[in-house]
């Protein structure tokens, strides 16, 4: 890939020293400065356009968070008298959006964690071992995967509440640490099929037993893929809101999300404020998370929805 | 048999016993539990048998039929827009330009944000007399000089759930078909236009035919999300005007929680456990197909 950028950076020079020999002046030097052609100079200008109105819904409810309440919401896009805390501050001293937001993190993490097990055993069984039925397991897992949603939680409720467990964390837990095995399969699936097994062999050879070899070999080796795994899952879980929304009903247990959307059944127009503030900080840890992991979350999208 | 063989042949049942067992748990059997209530109705919290009585009701219902074609027509606009930019988009960053990892990035952003979130700011956008953009659009979309109401308009909302969805679809989709083009190899194009093919040929003779499998799949797993999609239906419009935006999944999710009508609900799933195992059955072979293809 870089070796690609870079070829194409020489291509450009060549193209541009042949620009001033031809003598087009400052249109050379611009285009020197800008990459490649005017077909790309257009394509550039394009993109930009796009990402600022992909960004636009963002950056117009983060301003609208940081203006006194009852500004209204469209008067003017920008501040005038400086940027205004005062709705951060006061979500963060409200018990209930606290408890709100602690839901959110229990359950994602819970999840998560719950995921990330069953997918890197699963996946592992899958990518490395040979037994009967090998086939099957793998497309059930993956047949079950097409049952998203809505049609899968409207029984799932029913079920829930014969078993007296709406409204818990274990709910919670279990419904998203499931949702999320079929994806962690296939990450982890790949990601083991690209580790030679020349060590498992070794240790194999060694005298561990497969207990061993997993728990001493293959577990180190699988971090990088355990990670990524994880941190997909995290943050589903918490930007999750049909979930909630169905098998949660106690507002004690409420996620962020669920929360946000029933403050916003409230709203008067008055309170937007508050409720962009609200919005902004349950955006936050995802975006951070993506931000950082960014490599892992484009490799392993790709590898769940693609790959079999 | 010793003990160890044995042991060497259950050890992979036991590393997937757990996926398999909550898999079971949670989905399987919550989808046989649907066509379980599809047959029964509840009478003062009890359950009665009726057979069939369930899709009948909803055959002859006309919100059932209406909720179907909205469906249709939301994941008909969803899916043009979604392909079509993201097909664009995949083939520009194909052809490694600058910046690329940014442009993806920022792109990428509105995945990561909860469709409810996401929901409610464009809700925001198009609020009456203080959406920023009801304001700015408004006068533009009005046929008579007056301001088109966004969200007060069948048409109009379900308009802005298509946006707001393909807002945050449109990286996802140009992610698989980007991974789909970056599988084939460049030479082939740079044969093509050596051989005197000129951009659009090479694209339509070269590129196209071995993109058509991605493009499937990314055509089919992004119906999957139309079929299935409710968050931003219920916090943007919460199926209104009247039943204007009221598609499949969320008049299910309204008769079963909102009208304890689990009768009718449940048939409303068995119809869209169908769909859904339909769409299934056409990615996973054409999932197949391309594995076959690399």
């Amino acid at each position: 890939m870089t070796q690609d950028i870079r070829s194409s950076e020489v291509l450009n020079k060549a193209q541009a020293a042949h620009e001033i020999e031809r003598g087009s002046g400052v249109l050379v030097i611009l285009r020197r400065w800008l990459p490649g052609s005017y077909g790309r100079l257009t394509i550039h200008i394009v993109l930009i356009a796009l990402c600022v109105m992909i960004l636009f819904p963002i950056v117009y409810t983060t301003l609208t968070s940081l203006r006194p309440q009852g500004f209204g919401l469209s008067r003017q896009i920008l501040p005038t008298d400086g940027l205004y805390m005062g709705h951060y501050e006061r979500l963060l001293s409200t018990p209930r959006f606290i408890r709100q937001i602690a839901n959110s993190g229990i359950n994602s993490l819970g999840g998560a964690i719950l995921t990330t097990l069953i997918a890197s055993m699963a996946g592992y069984a899958f990518a490395r071992l040979r037994f009967a039925g090998r086939r099957y397991f793998l497309l059930f897992i993956m047949a079950m995967m097409m049952l998203p949603g809505i049609t899968n939680l409207i029984p799932l409720y029913r079920i829930a509440s014969d078993l007296g467990i709406l409204n818990t964390y274990f709910v919670m837990i279990v419904v998203y640490g499931t949702y999320g095995i079929p994806f962690g399969i296939w990450i982890m699936k790949g990601f083991y099929e690209t580790i030679p097994r020349v060590l498992e062999e070794a240790a194999a050879v060694d005298g561990a037993n497969p207990v061993q070899t997993l728990v001493h070999v293959v577990v180190p080796m699988s971090m990088p893929g355990l990670v990524s795994v994880f941190m997909i899952n995290f943050v589903f879980n918490w930007n999750d809101f049909l979930t909630a929304l169905v098998l949660l009903r106690s507002t004690a247990m409420k996620t962020a999300t669920v929360g946000l959307f029933d403050y916003q059944n409230q709203l008067t127009g008055n309170n937007s404020e508050l409720l962009a503030a609200a919005a902004i900080l349950i955006m936050i840890p995802g975006l951070i998370i993506f931000l950082i992991a960014r490599r892992a979350f484009l490799q392993g999208m790709i590898e769940g929805a693609v790959k079999g | 048999m010793t003990q160890r063989t044995v042991a060497k042949r259950i050890y992979p049942y036991l590393l997937i016993g757990p996926a398999v067992v909550f898999v079971v748990f949670v989905s399987l059997y919550p989808a046989l539990y649907t066509f379980y209530l599809s047959v029964h109705r509840t009478r003062r919290g009890v359950m009665e048998y009726i057979g069939f009585r369930n899709f009948e009701i909803i055959w002859e219902s006309s919100n059932f039929w209406n909720s179907i074609q909205l469906t249709f027509i939301f994941g008909f606009a969803f899916l043009l827009l979604v392909i079509g930019l993201g097909l664009a988009l995949a083939l520009v960053f194909n052809s490694r330009l600058q910046g690329n990892t940014l442009y993806m990035t920022i792109i990428f952003i509105p995945w990561m944000i909860s469709e409810v979130v996401a929901g409610v700011m464009w809700r925001w956008l198009f609020l009456p007399n203080l959406g920023v953009l009801q304001n700015l659009l408004g006068p533009l979309f009005a046929s008579d000089g007056g301001t088109y109401m966004f969200l007060s308009d069948g048409t109009g909302a379900m308009g802005v759930v298509v946006m707001a969805t393909f807002w945050r679809s449109l990286a996802f989709a140009t992610l698989l078909l980007l991974a789909g083009l970056q599988t084939i190899p460049s030479e082939l194009g740079e044969a093509a236009s050596i051989d005197g093919a000129n951009r659009w040929q090479a694209f339509r003779r070269v590129t196209w035919p071995l993109l058509l499998p991605t493009t499937q799949v990314t055509v089919v797993f992004m119906s999957i999300q139309a079929v299935n999609a409710i968050g931003m239906f219920l916090s943007i419009t919460g199926g209104g005007p009247g039943r204007a935006t009221e598609v499949l999944s969320l008049q299910m999710y309204k008769e079963a929680l909102q009208f304890n009508n689990w009768g009718y609900a449940g048939s409303l799933a068995v119809v869209m456990f169908f769909i859904n195992a339909a769409l299934a059955v056409i990615y996973i072979r054409s999932l197949q197909s391309q594995n076959a293809f690399d």
